[in-house]
């Protein structure tokens, strides 16, 4: 009797993918802010949380996380040069997560020079895999599929070098992200 | 990914990626969806098949520049090392996803920068045969040179793609020719250097 219930209460729940990763994520940690560099240098997405009771509270592509977007892009991109003269030739060693006195940054860096970086807490050793679904079912879908939207946010040399200022401002894609993002800010 | 990919599991990440992450769509729909879409810059340029090669390329570079972003986020691979492992990566995941074929990689130059690629079936051409007068001058699938041209730029590859023949011209196969000029260097924040 017991087997059948469990089996019948399964059957309901339709699990995707996300669902299951939102349930397992906000029973275990926080996160902080998340950003998006492109092969510019430049932040061309920034969402901090500054309540964590509140997953709307904060600030999105702000001007004020300026200085903060090119603190975190310089510290990344020094890392990433380390790691790559230590490691042998033709192989492909990448930050994937750094870990300082008050946070973790993780990252994951595509073939095609865009950076997604998130900032948690301690609590979980990896979120690539959050990472990697937000640049293939969110950035992908919203970003890059949709036509009225670059693809290079730099549209001139003045723009490139970490000197743009382009954000993307994608309705669909802002909401999607919060709403995947929202259950992983700790209640 | 893991560090160094054998030429092996690049052909069974395309197979995966082409069985498990990749809805189907009836290929015939796509050949006529191209076919329309040719015949109609045939008579926009007033046959000028010049201008109808331009038109395709760059046609097939704004697909390019977009759609590596779809294939990396499939696949999630790094980038090449060389252009041995660019070839593979074509022919195996690339070609494999999005039009589920495996095209033969061929005639190397000696500086291992210069490939071919050999279509031996082609679906942007099924159920085509070009009149008289396009024969001499278009490169039916012209598209594909461009798509490769802008997906490879936005993976730092300053490449050339270009046909040099095709079994609708009437040479023995369909060959598509790929030259790396450069490889881009990644740009660094102004001051760093």
């Amino acid at each position: 009797m017991f087997l059948l219930v469990n089996f019948a209460s399964l059957e309901n729940t339709k699990c995707t993918f996300d669902e299951i990763s939102r349930t397992k994520i906000s029973l275990l940690m926080a996160i902080y802010s998340f950003w998006i560099f492109d092969k510019h240098c430049n932040c061309i997405f920034d969402r901090e949380w500054t309540l964590l009771s509140n997953s709307s509270s904060g600030t999105i592509n702000s001007k004020q996380n300026e200085e903060t977007a090119k603190l975190l892009y310089g510290m990344i991109y020094s890392l990433r040069s380390v790691t790559q003269k230590l490691s042998k030739e033709g192989t492909n060693n990448e930050v994937r997560s750094i870990s300082i006195g008050k946070f973790r940054i993780h990252t994951y860096c595509t073939a095609s020079g865009l950076w997604f970086v998130l900032l948690s807490d301690y609590k979980q050793a990896s979120y690539s895999h959050v990472l990697q679904y937000i640049h293939s079912h969110i950035y992908v879908k919203y970003v890059t599929r949709n036509l009225l939207s670059p693809y290079d946010f730099a549209e001139n040399k003045n723009e490139t070098r970490g000197q743009g200022f382009r954000k993307i401002n994608n309705r669909n894609f802002i909401s999607t992200l919060e709403s995947f993002l929202a259950p992983m800010i700790l209640q | 990914m893991s560090m160094s990919t054998p030429s092996k599991s690049l052909k069974v990440i395309g197979d995966d990626t082409w069985k498990n992450k990749t809805e189907k769509v009836n290929a015939e729909l796509f050949t006529l969806t191209y076919g329309a879409i040719v015949s109609q810059l045939c008579a926009d340029y007033d046959r000028d098949f010049q201008k109808v090669n331009n038109q395709l390329y760059s046609m097939g570079y704004n697909i390019g520049v977009r759609l590596i972003e779809d294939f990396l986020a499939r696949t999630a691979l790094p980038r090449c090392e060389n252009m041995v492992k660019t070839s593979e990566m074509i022919s195996k995941c690339a070609f494999k996803i999005f039009l589920n074929m495996s095209p033969q990689v061929a005639n190397w130059s000696p500086e291992k920068d210069t490939f071919s690629l050999i279509l031996d079936e082609n679906p942007l051409s099924d159920f085509v045969e070009l009149p008289m007068d396009a024969m001499k001058q278009l490169w039916y699938s012209n598209v594909l040179s461009g798509v490769l041209k802008g997906s490879l730029e936005m993976v730092q590859l300053d490449c050339d793609v270009w046909f040099v023949s095709d079994v609708l011209k009437g040479d023995p196969q369909t060959e598509l020719r790929i030259k790396l000029n450069k490889v881009l260097k990644d740009e660094i924040p102004i001051g760093e250097d």
